[in-house]
């Protein structure tokens, strides 16, 4: 197994974000606080505590080069915390929503961030100097619902968005006066803030957890129906890949290497996808050791149960012991988010962290999975 | 997109799920149960809107479905692409109410499950474009 700690940190927790050198993280335990912890000796400390939302925080993000938390909530605000003598102090950033906030996500640069919602918009906010507070600027067209899930290109420019109209887009951000032009040829980005550069009509469901690969070439998001979606070349003729899969849907996904993404989900194990040399993704196996899947077995108790009364007289006995306690991975319930715990940017990720409805934080380690996880890692 | 298949093709459609039809019949009658409910999947009319040409398809593919006993060859034998429309036209069999439909599409349900995994349910369930 792959699993370096697990803690339990509450009764669930909605999403977390870890501190420049990992030592701390800061999480939501499904109510408007966010807590910070320590790890110190094998225990993990609670630090802060931020009380400053009225409603659950959906979304947190540290950013690793300028020490700055950035908070959003279903209160429809947002708060930028920095630390200042050993306290984390806030500052309201407007965002000009009538909806929750469901995601956010800094920037490469961290001179900006991305704020999705579910009033159909894309909140861009960055830092005016002269008047010493953050400016929100809203893309407000496209989305037909709202928007799941948000994520920066390494350029610090195009960013990919998800909703629940099945939709994954890429947008241009740019900003005059804080982005600057890149003039090299062959990268031919919309100067127009807010323009859409593709859309893509994939998923039929609810798409959530995009992200693009180390490199920004491939974009993967997951759609509700069992399927995860990969984009390569993304541009004016991009190559997209549909792949079903057996198990729940997944909700988030992670880039470990170009060739390799994790996903998570309901079914709280993380699955491993990869891309093969002729460049078609199919999933690969589970992360933890796992039954065959083969027979009926690898439903859990639950699910056993409900079949029985579904299946009435016909059922057999079989699909009903043998399973459940063998299901006991790591997490006993949906994983919500997956956080890479390598430096941004970095072509591989070594180490990662998965938090979920369970209320557990698990980090996970792939340094003596480099032979398992074959080539492509 | 595929939504001006409506009026035109709705009776190109429909008379191919007739010539279907025969050919399916034919295929029971050799026993090659498998061979008919593949040719019965097979082009199942997916972007239309028109009821008639659903329910045309349903009504050849119920045949299919009924004509089958042994579930377990059915589905060696079946390509795993055909998981997902068979999935659909089992919860169509369900949703009839009627007793020896229900208890065949069950039986195969039971079994298909077991195959593709509930990754097929779902994407049944979420799939609100494609109907069938």
């Amino acid at each position: 197994m792959a699993v370096v700690d697990v803690h339990r940190f509450a009764e669930s927790i909605t999403c977390h974000a870890w501190s420049p050198d990992y030592s701390m993280v800061a999480l939501c335990p499904n109510n408007n606080e966010v807590h910070i912890y320590k790890s110190s000796q094998d225990q993990w400390e609670r630090l802060h505590v931020l009380q400053k939302h009225d409603q659950i925080v959906s979304g947190i993000d540290w950013s690793s080069k300028s020490n700055k938390i950035v908070t959003v909530s279903h209160d429809r605000n947002s708060y930028v915390w920095s630390l200042e003598g050993g306290e984390w102090v806030p500052t309201l950033v407007i965002l000009r929503l009538n909806r929750a906030a469901l995601c956010v996500q800094w920037g490469p640069k961290e001179n900006k961030f991305a704020v999705g919602s579910g009033a159909k918009t894309v909140c861009i906010c960055y830092y005016e100097q002269e008047n010493n507070w953050w400016v929100s600027k809203l893309i407000r067209k496209r989305h037909e619902s709202s928007v799941t899930s948000v994520a920066w290109h390494p350029n610090n420019i195009l960013l990919a968005t998800t909703s629940t109209d099945g939709k994954c887009r890429v947008f241009s951000t740019f900003i005059k006066g804080v982005d600057t032009k890149d003039s090299k040829a062959g990268s031919p980005v919309e100067t127009k803030f807010g323009e859409q550069i593709i859309q893509l009509d994939l998923s039929y469901s609810w798409a959530f957890g995009v992200k693009w690969s180390p490199s920004g070439n491939t974009l993967a998001y997951v759609g509700h129906s069992s399927m995860i979606y990969f984009v390569d070349d993304v541009g004016p003729s991009p190559l997209a890949q549909s792949v079903a899969f057996r198990d729940l849907p997944l909700r988030d996904v992670l880039f470990i290497s170009e060739k390799m993404v994790i996903g998570v989900g309901y079914d709280s194990n993380p699955m491993v996808f990869a891309a093969d040399d002729t460049g078609i993704w199919s999933f690969v196996r589970y992360i933890g050791e796992k039954k065959a899947a083969s027979s009926g077995s690898s439903y859990s108790s639950q699910f056993s149960e409900a079949f029985g009364k579904f299946y009435g007289s016909q059922s057999k006995s079989a699909t009903a012991n043998d399973a459940s306690e063998s299901r006991g991975g790591v997490h006993d319930n949906c994983i919500n988010s997956i956080v890479s715990l390598s430096k941004a940017g970095s072509p591989k990720v070594m180490r990662f962290s998965t938090s979920g409805l369970d209320g557990k934080i698990a980090i996970w380690d792939l340094e003596n999975m480099q032979e398992e996880l074959g080539h492509q890692f | 997109m595929a939504d001006f298949v409506e009026a035109d093709n709705a009776e190109a459609i429909i008379a191919r799920i007739e010539t279907k039809s025969r050919k399916i019949e034919s295929l029971l009658k050799q026993y090659k149960h498998v061979e008919a409910l593949k040719t019965a999947l097979e082009g199942s009319p997916p972007k239309t809107r028109d009821e008639r040409c659903k329910s045309a398809n349903w009504i050849v593919v119920h045949r299919a479905i009924m004509a089958i006993k042994d579930i377990d060859g059915l589905l060696n034998a079946l390509d795993a692409e055909y998981y997902d429309i068979l999935m659909k036209y089992l919860y169509r069999g369900l949703s009839t109410g009627d007793r020896p439909t229900c208890d065949q599409c069950l039986k195969i349900h039971e079994k298909l499950t077991e195959r593709a995994g509930l990754g097929c349910i779902l994407r049944c369930l979420t799939d609100t474009v494609n109907t069938v």
